[in-house]
């Protein structure tokens, strides 16, 4: 099964530096800092679970010439499924939505998600309009999805099956709400 | 020139471009001016929460958005609220309609409605209220101008006082 990091690190190496990374609270952000601790225009979710989502739809629709990547976990997009009705009516072009999915809220104890179970998030997103959707069980299915999503117009949704691993605290990942938002700012120019 | 002119005017001159929504009667009345409005661009959610979200994507894109729902819908917001632009010091203009107020006809609106005024001090979030149709031009900018410069949220609540109540 595909590891968070390894995939992460495979998202860092195909991005150009000036591509806009929003990651979710947790492992997506703290994957994403250690893939690549030294890549600037990532923005780190502390908390506000769910709302990756929805602060990615608003760059994307600010942004319209810039594409933006999304680091997203199931547990977080299941606390906020309207946000992909938005998104699949809104339709970003430049909008890539990769869900990271392993099942569980990995950092509370590892409890199951409706993932788990029946829930079928790709599923969810072609129902809600999404026109690309992926579903990627390996290190390389994602790579292709991924190479695809990065080609051409979205919005894409990659579901990226992980395994449920507890991603390395860094005593670098950063920490400060505001340092983050103006280091993000700054990096894009706004 | 009633409040929703003043208001959209208000908006245009600090160009707030993206309005992002979920409807209600009094929200409609601003809607129904911005729709065909190229100035505008209106972004329909499903939950008021996303708003806070979307509203803080596009300021940090640069470009400057509000969210406009009913009292109810702040109350779907609060965590995101407290998480998101708050800590992270990003602008977030609401716009809301002022449900569970004077001349309420639905009960189950009271509770959300009354709360919310505590609830904004409680979080530190200025608010401020239209009554009368000589103050919105005042208010509306300053509540603004608040909000850019404090990098954080701030609310503006449209009573029926001044849009009248549902029936």
């Amino acid at each position: 099964m595909m590891n968070m990091l390894e995939a992460t690190q495979a998202v860092c190496r195909r991005l150009s530096d000036d591509v806009p990374v929003v990651a979710s609270l947790g492992n997506p952000g703290l994957n994403l800092f250690n893939a690549q601790p030294g890549r600037q225009r990532n923005f780190y979710f502390r908390n506000a679970m769910g709302s990756a989502s929805s602060l990615a739809l608003g760059l994307a629709t600010a942004a319209p010439e810039q594409r933006v990547v999304l680091l997203d976990g199931d547990g977080s997009l299941l606390m906020n499924l309207s946000s992909l009705a938005s998104e699949g009516w809104r339709g970003p072009r430049n909008l890539v939505h990769i869900c990271w999915d392993n099942r569980m809220y990995e950092m509370t104890g590892q409890q199951a998600t409706a993932t788990s179970g029946p829930a079928d998030l790709a599923a969810i997103a072609e129902g809600a309009g999404f026109p690309k959707v992926e579903r990627a069980e390996t290190l390389a299915a994602f790579e292709a999805a991924l190479e695809r999503a990065l080609a051409g117009d979205g919005p894409w949704f990659i579901l990226a099956v992980v395994a449920g691993e507890r991603a390395k605290r860094n005593p670098a990942n950063p920490k400060s709400a505001t340092g983050i938002r103006h280091r993000f700012m700054g990096e894009l120019g706004a | 020139m009633s409040w929703p002119n003043t208001i959209v005017d208000v908006l245009k001159k600090y160009q707030v471009r993206h309005i992002n929504f979920l409807p209600d009667a009094m929200g409609e009345k601003l809607l129904t001016l911005m729709r065909d409005d190229k100035d505008f661009d209106l972004l329909p959610l499903a939950r008021e929460e996303e708003g806070v979200g979307v509203t803080c994507g596009q300021a940090l894109g640069g470009k400057r958005g509000a969210l406009l729902c009913p009292t109810s819908g702040i109350g779907n917001s609060l965590n995101a609220l407290a998480s998101l632009p708050i800590p992270y010091r990003i602008p977030v203009p609401m716009i809301i309609g002022f449900r569970g107020d004077l001349g309420e006809f639905n009960s189950t609106q009271v509770m959300m409605g009354q709360s919310l005024p505590e609830i904004f001090r409680s979080m530190r979030i200025p608010y401020f209220e239209l009554k009368r149709e000589d103050e919105v031009a005042v208010l509306t900018e300053g509540f603004l101008r608040l909000c850019y410069s404090t990098e954080s949220p701030a609310a503006l609540l449209i009573s029926t006082q001044l849009a009248g109540w549902k029936e």
